[in-house]
């Protein structure tokens, strides 16, 4: 009974959530509320900005990288991982497959797999020790943010459990808490998966204009 | 008639647009911010992590623009911002930031937390939760014309003994001039070397230039203090006598926020294009450089350093100029290990300077510069913005440190060929 | 109406003593092999006098199959290591040490442990801070330190946790989940600890790098273990490490590597190694495990409610003075001296400066 619900009714509905949460979200940002026009004559062009914020940041500035050291690797290690297994571990191709997209594309072997979720998990736990612990995440940090990060370690821990593929009471659970994730993604902190985009293409944009070395 | 606390939360919530709704939508609560700010890495004090400051303005974004705030509060389950949030709040975005955006540039998902901050003084503003110090500055401002209380005869009396001491000439309300020079209260009142040296300059290339009596200020209180309609007030009194004069080109002087304000803020505060160009005086200077009207002799031999005021590189782009300029005149100009986009800030930006409260911890926050410059070990520091001037020199004296502050536009003008 | 009262009360009294039966047998059903074994062994033992005249015509062949007491190889069609030991005499010696000594020992030594500390917390109490707190405060671990602790602590007890269930689980969840229920929990467990196994590494090799530097014994050290590191009363110095915990971290590191090792040749058996080796690692990974488990419970104890002020340490960063002085005097002396230069004594900010007054922060 469960089973069928996961497999049927519960996967449409997180399938739906998640796309129209997420498309809903952007739009709001990109279209609804994009009226401002900037006065001021530009120096730069903007959208040069835009584009080449988007590059600058995924690599620490020098000035700042001897302090946050912990959270540039940790945080690469989990990203990295996660998007590895994510989306290319043999499993997970065959469902976006059979499931979402329709075709498969290459996989990466089953060591690859392991050792990307292991570099995953050990980013995780790292970040989540790391803001519980340092006073500032400690102070900032949201309950969103907490449940965001054990939301995402569970569907980790309920997909290493089923790696062996041994029953489906533990697949059933993997894409249980899946589904879960995906209806609490739109509404949450891991929406910054997509909002880093326009995030840093505005910052970008704005600073381009300017003619700052982004 | 509502509330200061209602008036405040209506002003926030009508802060947010596209960018505050992507920059909070993407912060993932990182600190890496925190890491970048010199309020936090020289207090170690949480609560000086930037998007800390931001918590007013997030807080009503989230209760009134995401679907999980809308129900959890239209619930009772999130509690709404009160006076003391606020009053909370004050010390933090008047006191513990000088809008130096530094976290701004190392932000992984790329928000710009000036923005965000600018926005919620906006909101305590209207609320009235203002520091004393900016908002006497701010009344003087509008009275007097300049937040130190300096009025038109105060300048008039300034030029005439500029002009008797050094036998210079400073045109003033010159109709049709091509450039009009905006003055700071400090450069007026402080550091009146200035105004000699930009006169002296500007007669060796052969400029038309002009000050006005009846609005000469380039600070803007109101971009201080957060409050745009105050801060249009004073722009609105900038483009009149800016037309009265015919002026087709408006100087910026050694001011940061001045610079930031009438080139890109202030056509945004006022919703209109302006109707005259905006230069920085380190932009003109190294123009004219360019040009080949700006010529020098000599070179001051001392081991110096460039201090990038926040508000003119970091968030005005005028970053090689003074450079190019230093290079001219110095040849033991050494660069601080932090620069450029990167600089520490003097901790006296974004209204902190008029804000007599936040002046123990700005003094603390020093320290960042001290470090910097005890690394060099020059003689020497240049800057291009007399508040920054002001702050430094104020901090030297605290650490008991022997380095002298000086002007980029004093230096040329020693060395005028 | 008396009548369905009866019958409810009766079949009430033959629920409860079902119920009661069937812990009893619960309790009893373990017992029963023994009897049984303790039989056979009178049977086989009456029937040893009797010589058997007759041979089995295949002994030979099977015990040349079984190779008695020693392991040759044989050949195969099969490409694989120990492909051509049809059966592997080693391996029945493995399975009586894992089920009769690991096993049984194991469980007595960690409620041994268990049951010590508990007597102790009941007489000795928590250890309180002599003179209270000071409200001066000295960083006494770093945020790398701290995290990767804690990086520890989360690995450490996932495959602690999963480890257990894997030796110990037949017993406690088969009579809870039932023979499927275990089974679908232990091919879980058994994959989170094969996959999470790996990180131990990565986690012990950190607190090798942020730890090593003071803990190397040293004179003090003597004084303090023939003291009973005071906590039977009497003040013992010490100084950023005690003893105590500089044995602890040599325990991590002497039992977390050969736990490290050894768990990496029986999660990675792609290299050749062979059944004995890969039984002798199992062996080796119990008892290190075993050993590890036990001891951090007297770790945990004395860590949380076991002695005052010294959770702090490694969740804020910072302990009480007056801790210093009570547990590490030496290490807060050579932390005074350097005040001026490190910035180690700060102030109680938890208290003071750092919490707002309110917080709009919380949703």
């Amino acid at each position: 009974m469960f089973e069928q619900l996961v497999d049927g009714v519960f996967w449409n509905i997180a399938l739906i959530v998640f796309f129209v949460g997420v498309i809903w979200r952007l739009i709001t940002v990109l279209v609804l509320r994009s009226k401002r026009i900037d006065y001021s004559v530009a120096r730069n062009s903007g959208v040069s900005g835009a584009v080449m914020a988007n590059i600058r940041g995924f690599y620490p500035r020098k000035e700042v990288s001897a302090r946050i050291r912990l959270q540039v690797i940790a945080g690469y290690m989990f990203h990295l991982g996660l998007f590895v297994l994510l989306f290319f571990a043999a499993p997970h191709v065959k469902f976006i497959a059979q499931h979402i997209t329709g075709f498969t594309y290459m996989t990466i072997p089953y060591w690859g797999f392991i050792v990307a979720s292991e570099i995953a998990f050990a980013g995780l736990i790292l970040l989540w020790v790391h803001r519980v612990l340092n006073p500032v995440t400690r102070l900032i940090s949201k309950r969103s943010d907490h449940i965001g990060t054990i939301l995402v370690f569970v569907v980790m821990l309920t997909g290493c459990m089923a790696l062996g593929e041994a029953s489906s009471e533990l697949r059933v659970l993997h894409r249980f808490s899946v589904e879960l994730l995906m209806v609490y993604f739109p509404f949450s902190a891991l929406m910054h998966a997509f909002m880093f985009i326009p995030s840093r293409a505005f910052t970008g944009a704005f600073l381009g204009r300017r003619g700052v070395n982004v | 008639m509502s509330t200061p606390l209602e008036r405040g939360v209506d002003m926030l919530k009508s802060q947010v647009d596209a960018r505050v709704e992507s920059y909070f939508s993407s912060c993932t609560h990182c600190g890496v911010c925190a890491e970048a700010c010199l309020f936090y890495t020289e207090t170690d004090d949480p609560r000086y992590t930037p998007i800390y400051k931001t918590e007013p303005l997030r807080k009503v974004w989230q209760q009134n623009f995401t679907l999980w705030g809308k129900l959890s509060s239209s619930l009772g389950l999130s509690k709404p911002i009160t006076e003391n949030d606020l009053s909370d709040w004050e010390t933090l975005v008047y006191d513990g930031c000088s809008m130096c955006s530094r976290c701004t540039m190392v932000c992984p998902v790329g928000i710009d937390i000036a923005y965000l901050i600018r926005k919620v003084k906006e909101g305590m503003a209207a609320a009235g939760f203002v520091p004393e110090g900016l908002q006497g500055a701010s009344q003087r401002a509008l009275k007097f014309g300049s937040p130190m209380g300096l009025t038109t005869k105060g300048l008039l009396t300034a030029v005439g003994q500029q002009k008797k001491e050094h036998d210079i000439d400073i045109p003033v309300d010159v109709v049709g001039a091509e450039y009009l020079l905006m003055l700071s209260s400090n450069e007026v009142v402080l550091y009146t070397e200035f105004l000699t040296a930009i006169s002296k300059i500007f007669s060796a290339a052969g400029i038309s230039w002009t000050v006005s009596s009846k609005h000469f200020e380039a600070t803007n209180t109101g971009v201080q203090m957060g409050d745009s309609v105050i801060a249009a007030q004073l722009l609105e009194r900038l483009l009149e006598v800016a037309s009265e004069l015919k002026i087709k080109t408006v100087i910026s002087p050694e001011c940061g926020h001045a610079y930031t304000t009438f080139r890109w803020d202030g056509p945004n505060i006022l919703g209109r294009e302006l109707p005259f160009n905006v230069v920085h005086i380190m932009e003109l200077l190294d123009q004219l450089r360019q040009d080949g009207k700006l010529k020098t002799t000599g070179s001051f031999d001392e081991r110096l350093t460039y201090h990038d005021p926040c508000n003119i590189s970091r968030r005005g782009g005028v970053l090689e100029q003074p450079r190019n300029l230093l290079n001219l005149v110095a040849p033991n100009f050494v660069e601080m290990n932090d620069n450029k986009e990167m600089n520490w800030c003097c901790g006296g930006g974004g209204g902190v300077s008029s804000n007599e409260r936040a002046e123990p911890l700005r003094l603390q926050v020093f320290n960042v510069k001290k470090r910097q410059l005890d690394e060099l070990d020059v003689t020497t520091m240049v800057t291009a913005c007399s508040n920054c001037r002001t702050m430094l020199e104020e901090g030297l004296e605290e650490n008991e440190m022997d380095v002298e502050v000086v002007s980029i536009t004093e230096l040329i003008a020693d060395h005028l060929a | 109406m008396t009548g369905i009262k009866d019958k409810k009360s009766a079949r009430m009294r033959k629920a409860v003593y079902c119920c009661v039966l069937s812990l009893l047998f619960v309790l009893v059903a373990p017992l029963i092999p023994y009897v049984i074994d303790a039989h056979a062994e009178d049977v086989t033992s009456s029937k040893a006098n009797k010589p058997v005249a007759l041979q089995h015509p295949g002994i030979n062949l099977w015990n040349d199959v079984r190779q008695r007491n020693e392991v040759t190889q044989g050949s195969s069609q099969v490409i694989g290591v120990d492909s051509g030991i049809l059966i592997n005499k080693t391996g029945e010696d493995w399975r009586r040490f894992r089920m009769q000594m690991l096993m049984p020992y194991g469980a007595y030594f960690m409620a041994a442990t268990i049951t010590t500390i508990v007597l102790f917390f009941l007489l000795r109490g928590k250890l309180r801070l002599p003179g209270g707190r000071s409200g001066e405060l000295l960083c006494r671990f770093s945020l790398n330190q701290r995290t990767a602790h804690w990086f520890a602590v989360g690995v450490f007890w996932l495959l602690g946790i999963t480890g257990l269930i894997l030796l110990y689980g037949r017993f406690v969840l088969i009579p809870l989940l039932g023979a499927d229920g275990f089974s679908i929990t232990a091919s879980a467990c058994k994959e989170m600890h094969n996959l999470i196994g790996p990180l131990f590494l990565l986690a012990v090799l950190a607190l090798l790098v942020l730890y090593i530097k003071d803990n190397f014994f040293n004179r003090d050290d003597i004084t303090w273990i023939t003291k009973g590191g005071g906590m039977f009363g009497g003040h013992v110095s010490a100084g950023r490490f005690n003893a105590g915990e500089k044995t602890w971290f040599w325990l991590v590191m002497i039992f977390g590597f050969l736990l490290c090792i050894t768990g990496l040749v029986l999660d990675f058996s792609v290299f050749g190694q062979g059944r004995e080796i890969m039984a002798l690692s199992h062996v080796i990974h119990g008892i290190s495990a075993l050993i590890l488990i036990t001891v951090s419970f007297g770790h945990i104890y004395l860590g949380t409610i076991g002695v005052e002020g010294t959770l702090e340490g490694m969740t804020t960063g910072y302990v009480d003075a007056s801790w210093a002085k009570s547990h590490h005097d030496f290490w807060y002396e050579e932390m005074s001296a350097t005040v001026e230069e490190q910035q180690g004594i700060k102030k109680d900010v938890a208290s003071s400066s750092t919490k707002p007054a309110s917080s709009p922060a919380g949703d």
